[in-house]
């Protein structure tokens, strides 16, 4: 198990050095942004923060409703999509270090 | 590296998959943290629940569609009609004039400074010029007098080559007016000859071309060696303006200043009549010519002709006459002294 966790720690190094994490980030923006994502996920904090008081709100509170629920909106598209270009990192990662 | 050493051999593809969900997951929440962020902020900053209004007020701000109308449901050109009352002078202005009233009634802006400091100029010239003629007793009076209206009327004058109306004609054309500025602005790029007097018309032909065109009846402001008109049609002009005693400032530049004696003369002449025979001077300055013919005798030249072409030949000599002494480059300003001159003789 320490092999494994130490190769996520070298993978998820070799991302943020390369600037891919970055590069993802913003790929996934204006993607959440574009599908409607945070349009419903504001409308969810809406909610939560009437249910808990305007004045009363704090961003532990916040976090733990919203990211299952922001977790779970991201639709499939973009999930999918998201995924095949870590997958062509990783192959590629692994090729070229060979 | 060793990391990257074992990052390579261990890798089999349901590994890949779970490390690439894992990533996926890791960027997915780091989303929803920034946006609970935003939210947090936007919370706490009061500006969260700004989008939802009422739909009452909504349709107060919903855009217009109407022609005729802009999407703010205003109409065009509502206010050009609309008259303001003035803060300083309480008087009610057009409101699109309005800012350029406000503008010289207050005194501020760059062309009511402008216009200040001309009239500062101008009163001082006017006071130089007016304690000459008048008596100390005029100026002492702090009643109406002639001087003051001449300024009053100079004033009204030198507005308008400033303000943006100056395309526009002026409103009363006396002498004065048109006088006074003659050289600074007309509607066209000439200027009217008729309203002229003497002097001005004497100094604008020394300065600038001065040919009459046939369309317009004014007279050409270009430089004196404007391409558009020859300078037999600016002589011409001269002649007909200042009559006999015209002396043309180009005249001296086509002669040949250095070597001047009776042979260079006669060609010369010759030269002239030649050149000269489609110009003649519309005037009846008969009888001076003839006189000036005779009062400067130069002997050969007179018994040529008494035409009128002959006084060209004189004025071209005394030209040259006086221009040899002062310069023999080919400017045109010595043939404003000799002018003065001639009169003198003549008279």
């Amino acid at each position: 198990m320490n092999k494994d966790a130490q190769m996520r720690a070298a993978i998820n190094q070799k991302l943020i050095e390369t600037g891919k994490r970055e590069c993802f980030k913003e790929l996934l923006r204006p993607k959440l942004t574009e599908c409607v994502w945070k349009d419903q996920l504001k409308v969810h904090c809406k909610e939560v923060i009437k249910e808990k008081g305007l004045e009363h709100i704090t961003v532990d509170d916040l976090v733990a409703e919203i990211t299952p629920k922001g977790r779970a909106l991201v639709p499939d598209s973009v999930k999918k999509e998201l995924l095949q270009r870590i997958r062509t990192f990783l192959t590629r990662a692994r090729w070229l270090s060979l | 590296m060793k990391m990257e050493e074992m990052s390579l051999s261990g890798l089999d593809n349901s590994k890949l998959e779970a490390i690439a969900q894992e990533i996926y997951a890791d960027l997915v929440e780091d989303s929803c943290l920034g946006f609970c962020f935003e939210v947090h902020r936007a919370v706490k900053c009061g500006y969260f629940f700004l989008d939802d209004t009422d739909p009452d007020s909504m349709k107060d701000f919903e855009i217009v569609d109407q022609p005729g109308l802009d999407i703010f449901g205003q109409v065009f050109n509502q206010w050009k009609s609309k008259e303001c009352v003035c803060p300083n002078c309480s008087r009610s202005i057009a409101a699109s004039r309005f800012a350029p009233h406000l503008e010289k009634c207050l005194g501020m802006g760059r062309n009511s400074s402008r216009i200040a400091n001309r009239r500062i100029a101008n009163s001082n010239n006017m006071n130089k010029s007016e304690s000459d003629q008048e008596d100390n007793d005029d100026i002492n009076d702090n009643d109406w007098s002639y001087g003051s209206e001449k300024k009053a009327k100079k004033r009204k004058s030198d507005k308008n080559p400033n303000s943006p109306r100056r395309s526009k004609s002026l409103k009363h054309k006396n002498g004065e007016l048109s006088n006074s500025d003659p050289f600074k602005y007309s509607n066209s790029t000439g200027i009217s000859y008729e309203t002229l007097g003497p002097e001005e018309l004497r100094s604008l032909l020394t300065t600038q071309c001065g040919v009459i065109s046939e369309h317009t009846k004014k007279m050409c402001t270009r430089s004196l060696r404007c391409p558009q008109h020859t300078d037999e049609q600016r002589r011409t002009v001269r002649i007909y303006f200042l009559g006999s005693s015209a002396v043309l400032p180009e005249v001296e530049s086509s002669l040949d200043n250095d070597s001047f004696d009776m042979t260079d003369s006669q060609a010369l002449i010759s030269r002239l009549q030649w050149d000269g025979s489609s110009d003649l001077s519309p005037s009846d300055s008969g009888s001076s010519k003839t006189s000036e013919n005779q009062g400067w005798g130069l002997g050969t030249n007179n018994s040529e002709s008494r035409k009128t072409k002959k006084k060209k030949s004189h004025l071209s000599l005394v030209g040259t006459a006086s221009g040899l002494g002062s310069n023999k480059k080919k400017k045109p300003k010595p043939p404003a002294p000799p002018t003065p001159s001639i009169y003198d003789d003549i008279n």
